[in-house]
């Protein structure tokens, strides 16, 4: 496997306020990557830095390109849809079409026309006339139709219903993922993405606290509702943390095997949300 | 297609019970392909090493085989095989349980197979 991301030791401050401290991050080819932390936990920083929209300390190579200072050839094998990105008001969905296809050299027109085909998205309307949901498809559209090593998205659904958050992840996996490319998506949304991710990087205070593959989560994580007599009998194993809801206690616990657990109780997988909890209270 | 996934067994293994499930049941046929891992992971929102991993363990147990290029395929007996398996696992895991079960209850065999007969032909 390859490394696309490496960062050693990267560091970014707003005056006084450090955004990310010392960041060690490798990211292999083939990945689709959740980056999950609280609001205001560098997220939008880290991903900033790799796209190259902000200067930063340390080391940052992105496809062996310094991000900062070979931005430009880094923008033609990436591309991103930013949470504040929006599409002018003001443009036609076909003009949209033919601005990206004057910048960016790996912008693939025909694609585009075909994805935007499948949807209810009029050619020649103004952005401002298109409701929510279809300005998402233009973006998608416009987004996917480019032949990029990595895709960015910081926060791709916000304010999108169910039905279109759900269609955006089946276009992400059947259009455009494959094990040439890599995904790195932020969302608060954590359960409706965890299951198509490879691997996940917990942010906190500008700190990495956990980066693990999901199937490594899987065997190391997990989850122990013990019935009332054997409550005693799980602490004494050594949980992360513990839980009581309505009397019944239920326990997290890292690096033990599912046999020696069932002994004493149902065994669970442990969801991100609740492994994110765990991850923010412990110091 | 929207699954729920369970919260009891990684999401690989889970997808290959369904897939067992549809070997037994006749669903999937013997010579037949599975849907590639692409589509698996498509249909149910899953990352596709997941769905890889699922058809892994059906390689590794002998009822699926990989032809190179065109995909994952239903080997001849693998549904056999399969009820062969389940058999065995009853027998030696399910039925002694049972067993201590009717002695607990202090049922007469005779009742069962009445039982039974009355349940079966309805």
């Amino acid at each position: 496997m390859t490394n696309i991301i490496t960062a050693q030791n990267l560091s970014k401050s707003y005056g006084n306020f450090k955004a990310l401290k010392n960041v060690d991050l490798n990211i292999e080819k083939g990945q689709i990557v959740g980056i999950i932390g609280a609001n205001g936990a560098g997220k939008t920083t880290l991903l900033n830095s790799i796209l190259g929209l902000s200067a930063y300390d340390g080391d940052l190579k992105v496809l062996g390109f310094d991000p900062y200072s070979q931005r430009d050839e880094l923008m033609k094998e990436i591309c991103f849809i930013s949470d504040v990105a929006t599409l002018p008001k003001w443009i036609k969905v076909h003009e949209a079409i033919d601005f990206v296809e004057g910048v960016h050299p790996s912008f693939d027109r025909e694609k585009a026309l075909a994805f935007l085909k499948e949807t209810s998205v009029p050619l020649d309307k103004k952005v401002r006339q298109l409701s929510k949901g279809m300005i998402v498809q233009v973006h998608l559209a416009l987004i996917m139709s480019i032949d990029a090593k990595i895709l960015v998205l910081d926060e791709p659904t916000l304010g999108l219903d169910i039905i279109y958050r759900k269609k955006f992840y089946h276009h992400l996996l059947e259009d455009f993922f494959d094990e040439d490319r890599t995904i790195l998506i932020t969302t608060h949304q954590v359960d409706e993405i965890e299951n198509i991710l490879s691997q996940v990087v917990f942010i906190r205070e500008g700190q990495i606290v956990l980066t693990a593959d999901m199937e490594d989560i899987g065997e190391n994580w997990m989850v122990l509702n013990p019935p009332a007599a054997n409550v005693d009998a799980a602490r004494a194993l050594g949980p992360v943390s513990e839980q009581s809801v309505l009397g019944r206690t239920s326990f997290i616990f890292k690096g033990r095997t599912r046999a020696e657990l069932s002994e004493l109780g149902d065994v669970n997988r442990i969801n991100l949300s609740d492994l994110f909890v765990t991850l923010m209270e412990g110091r | 297609m929207a699954t729920q996934w369970k919260n009891d067994q990684p999401i690989y293994l889970q997808l290959k019970e369904q897939i067992l499930a549809m070997i037994m049941d006749g669903v999937l046929t013997e010579g037949e392909a599975l849907p590639s891992v692409r589509k698996v992971a498509v249909d149910y929102q899953i990352n596709p090493i997941t769905a890889s991993k699922a058809y892994a363990e059906l390689v590794d147990e002998g009822l699926v085989e990989k032809r190179r290029g065109l995909g994952m395929f239903i080997l001849e007996g693998a549904k056999k095989n399969l009820l062969k398996a389940e058999q065995e696992k009853f027998l030696t895991e399910e039925w002694p349980e049972i067993i201590k079960r009717i002695s607990r209850l202090g049922l007469d065999p005779k009742e069962l197979v009445k039982a039974s007969e009355n349940n079966t032909s309805h």
